[in-house]
């Protein structure tokens, strides 16, 4: 997706030589993506979700002869990071020294912005305040006197709307000026004077001022340790411990919290000064529309439509019209007689033309897979879901489903994970980075392996219980319902942690951008071919292999014990199932191959579907499991989750058959 | 610090004596029978004990025995009603405010030690609570009966408030405090509650956060 990835710990970036460095800091969701993609030209994923960002993304640029390497970070809203992605966004600027951050802030809510202002000024990091979304702002009465604030702060200041591209010539003049560090002092209580000036005595010169070094440290931020471990003493640290322990007992509430307190009375101090109320626009269709979509009684009805909404354009028109049309009227029709022609033409041994055209070919199987189902269905899926993005409605949906992913031992913050897992469950898999614990990752993660069928694996099951019957569509959507809300449970009863409250910050509805939405699914759509259709090739070649080496029957007859007896399946259902490791949209495909030839009864099919639904997802999902939660918790999940498949496949199989249930 | 608490200590209980102790305790029990309907001697004896003592009490004024059933008698009625009302009023402040889950003893101690106006402050702050953690009613004290119209608690939990108002935030207990501060909210602000189902909505300045009652419970306020 990115060039440049980071994962979990941020490792510095190699080369760049002779660059300035720009660090894009902010509030989640004020536009930093927006505004990094207009400063430099290349994309970053943009949506209307708190916390989109997850990862570092560099780009480099070049203002009046000068070279910078900008860079985009995840939204903080506070610079003693209380999250993973927080803590990648501190860390940025205490290795890698910029020469200039560009704090990005809500124009609607320059109290906040503020409070990071004051704490890259204790920081002694010289900064250009943006002002963004100058619009929204003016639209709910809220005026800011930029001269006044630019005296206040003592920095430069600029305001911008981004998607209209307001301003922006402004920032980059500003980029390549002199700047300055912000002169907002915040004075803490004496107690606390005291005791930054005791630890400020034990540090080392470092990349930002003493200052904010020690008052991370009597905040008791444990993602200091790092830093501490590798550039002080160990008995130094015992004895900055000892100081903050001691400090902490002479007050009567967290320091933390007065820290913060004391910064934000500051902040809040500068906000007035600065910003009038202006006539209001009045109450626009937007902010109705977004209080009715999480009320209580209205929000469901709309989250109604929106489910119908996405069934009738990715299940109807993408699954149903455009993989008719791709893969009948163009697969079909043309290309593949076509391909059959040209390597029969060009290509003289039969092994090699069975190898493209043959019944495991890379052409006839693997391509017409990829490129004429797979590829609709994900493009149509993409398009809606950022569109939801966009347009600020999942957050809402988090606030509308809270209670249900609390049976699971999640919150309501998992929508965005779990949603898009209905997409593409590695991209999924990498987003529950916003998840605050552990344990809730944990979770997340598993069920995404489990029961979260992607785009592609969805359309093509669409497709194939549509011919069947309402009722075989409604026995896979309960099955599998019923098994995510089932394990949910209980991976919320076996893993360990704490219970972390529900806490989301719910931004404006926004009506929105073609472009975005343009940029955002090509840039997802592509990823996703990259990271698909490779794999199709690989796994359509080694079947081929397994079938020329005549393996393809043994393996059958070896797997036929369970495939036949546990799930009642004809034994050539093992095919799609050995493809389903590989993708199991892939596997999916196959099950409807089989189906269109009249392999498989109804209570097959819909067996084998809940089966394969249930499989790891795919090889690159696996790899993101592993770069995201470790090879060992990988494991344990493969190893749980290929059992659980075919035991509730078994069940199902048994159940309906014993409840002579007709479909 | 210390031995001037031990003197506050010792100047409450000189007005008492143990047997005072043990007057406020058997009231307090009798009370509680009375809740379920008639108090019988025997049934009392089983529950405290101390049958020489409960006599006693007959004698000082304090309760009659007619037939094996215990009444009140005017005084006994109204110190009964003031202890258990303290204790329960003890109850609800441990629970509510402060959070704890073991308060039940501290309650039977802090019920002894606290003056009237005390008492009236606590009841006020709670809001003039109409029941104790377990559902047992507290007795109306004076000050209730002054807002027998508009009962409203002077600090309550964000969950009590109703949708679409805007409070003062007083004080928050919450694990999650510092993430609340870092977007603004703090002791001092103000808060929109603007919907409690299916998650508590609240705004702050121009930031919307949602909330599950875990936290919103937590967060105390004014209005």
């Amino acid at each position: 997706m990115h060039e440049h990835r980071l994962r979990h710990r941020y490792r510095g970036h190699k080369g760049g030589k002779g660059y300035e460095r720009v660090a894009l800091i902010g509030n989640p969701n004020v536009g930093k993506s927006v505004i990094f993609g207009l400063l430099t030209g290349k994309y970053a994923i943009v949506s209307n979700y708190p916390g989109t960002t997850v990862e570092v993304s560099y780009a480099n640029i070049s203002l009046d002869g000068k070279k910078y390497l900008v860079v985009d970070t995840p939204g903080v809203n506070n610079l003693i990071p209380m999250s993973e992605d927080e803590k990648v966004t501190r860390d940025i600027l205490l290795h890698d020294k910029p020469s200039v951050v560009l704090q990005v802030g809500d124009s609607k809510n320059l109290k906040r912005t503020l409070l990071l202002t004051a704490q890259l000024g204790e920081m002694g990091l010289p900064i250009i305040l943006d002002l963004n979304m100058e619009d929204e702002a003016r639209e709910i009465g809220i005026s800011i006197d930029i001269e006044r604030l630019r005296s206040l702060v003592g920095v430069e200041v600029v305001s911008t709307t981004a998607p209209e591209r307001k301003g922006m010539k402004g920032m980059k003049a500003a980029i390549s000026k002199k700047n300055k560090v912000p002169a907002i002092t915040v004075q803490y209580n004496p107690l606390i004077e005291e005791y930054i000036e005791k630890v400020s005595f034990y540090l080392p010169e470092a990349n930002v001022s003493k200052r904010a070094i020690a008052l991370m440290i009597l905040s008791g931020d444990e993602s200091m340790r790092e830093w501490l471990n590798t550039n002080i003493e160990a008995e130094v640290i015992k004895e900055l411990e000892r100081l903050r322990n001691e400090c902490q007992e002479r007050l009567k509430r967290p320091i933390s919290v007065i820290i913060n307190e004391t910064r934000l009375k500051k902040a809040a101090e500068i906000a007035d000064m600065v910003t009038k109320k202006i006539p209001q626009l009045g109450s626009s269709l937007a902010s109705t529309l977004g209080r009715l979509s999480m009320h209580p009684l209205w929000g469901i009805p709309i989250l109604l439509v929106v489910l119908f909404g996405l069934y009738e354009f990715v299940g109807v028109f993408g699954a149903g019209i455009l993989v008719g049309l791709l893969e009948n009227k163009i697969f079909d029709a043309y290309l593949i007689p076509i391909f059959i022609k040209v390597v029969k033409m060009f290509i003289p041994f039969p092994f090699v033309q069975e190898m493209f055209i043959g019944e495991y070919g890379l052409i006839t199987m693997a391509l017409k897979y990829a490129i004429g189902i797979i590829f609709p269905i994900t493009t149509t899926f993409f398009i809606a879901f950022a569109i939801l993005e966009d347009s600020g409605y999942l957050p809402r949906l988090a606030i509308m489903s809270n209670k249900v992913f609390n049976l699971m031992g999640l919150s309501g913050k998992a929508v965005l994970p779990m949603v898009l897992g209905l997409g593409c469950g590695t991209m999924a898999v990498m987003t529950t980075r916003i998840l605050e614990s552990k344990r809730e990752r944990i979770i997340a993660t598993f069920l995404l392996a489990l029961a979260v069928p992607c785009a592609a694996q969805l359309g093509v099951i669409m497709g194939m219980l549509g011919t069947l019957s309402a009722k075989a569509m409604s026995i896979w959507v309960l099955s599998v319902l019923g098994i995510l809300l089932f394990s949910g449970y209980l991976a919320s009863k076996i893993v360990p942690g704490e219970k972390s409250g529900f806490f989301l910050e719910i931004p404006p509805l926004r009506k929105p951008t073609l472009e975005n939405i343009a940029v955002k699914t090509s840039s997802r759509v592509i990823w996703y071919l990259k990271e698909a259709v490779p794999l199709f090739m690989l796994g359509t070649f080694i079947l081929f292999i397994l079938y020329k080496l005549a393996l393809l029957g043994l393996i059958r007859s070896f797997a036929a014990p369970v495939v036949v007896n546990v799930l009642g399946l004809p034994d050539k259902t093992t095919d799609a199932f050995l493809l389903g490791f590989f993708r199991r949209d892939y596997g999916a495909a196959g099950l409807f191959a089989m189906a269109e030839k009249g392999l498989l009864t109804p209570i097959q099919s819909v067996v084998s579907l809940v089966t394969i639904t249930l499989f790891i997802p795919c090889l690159a999902h696996f790899f993101m499991i592993i770069k995201e939660r470790g090879l060992k918790m990988a494991l344990t999940m493969v190893v749980i989750i290929f059992p659980a498949a075919i035991f509730f496949g078994g069940l199902l199989n048994w159940t309906l058959r014993h409840l002579h249930i007709t479909i | 610090m210390m031995p001037e608490k031990k003197k506050l200590c010792r100047s409450i209980t000189a007005s008492g004596t143990e047997k005072s102790m043990f007057e406020d305790e058997a009231l307090e029990a009798i009370w509680e029978l009375a809740e379920d309907g008639e108090v019988n001697f025997t049934d009392l004896i089983k529950e405290i004990g101390n049958e020489k003592e409960i006599l006693e009490m007959q004698k000082d004024g304090l309760i009659i025995i007619r037939e094996d059933k215990v009444q009140f008698t005017e005084i006994g009625r109204d110190r009964a009603r003031d202890i258990t009302r303290r204790h329960l009023l003890a109850e609800r402040l441990f629970a509510d405010v402060l959070a704890l889950n073991e308060y039940e003893e501290d309650a039977c101690r802090f019920e002894h030690a606290i003056s009237p106006g005390v008492e009236e402050a606590i009841c006020t702050f709670l809001g003039h609570p109409p029941t104790c953690p377990h559902g047992r009613a507290i007795p109306k004290g004076n000050c209730c009966r002054l807002y027998t119209r508009e009962v409203k608690p002077l600090v309550q939990p964000l969950t009590d408030l109703e949708v679409g108002v805007t409070a003062k935030v007083v004080f928050i207990t919450t694990p999650a405090m510092e993430k609340l501060t870092a977007i603004g909210l703090v002791p001092g602000g103000t808060v929109k509650l603007q919907q409690k189902k299916p998650s508590y909505v609240v705004g702050i300045d121009e930031t919307t956060i949602a909330i599950d009652e875990e936290i919103a419970k937590r967060i105390y306020v004014k209005r």
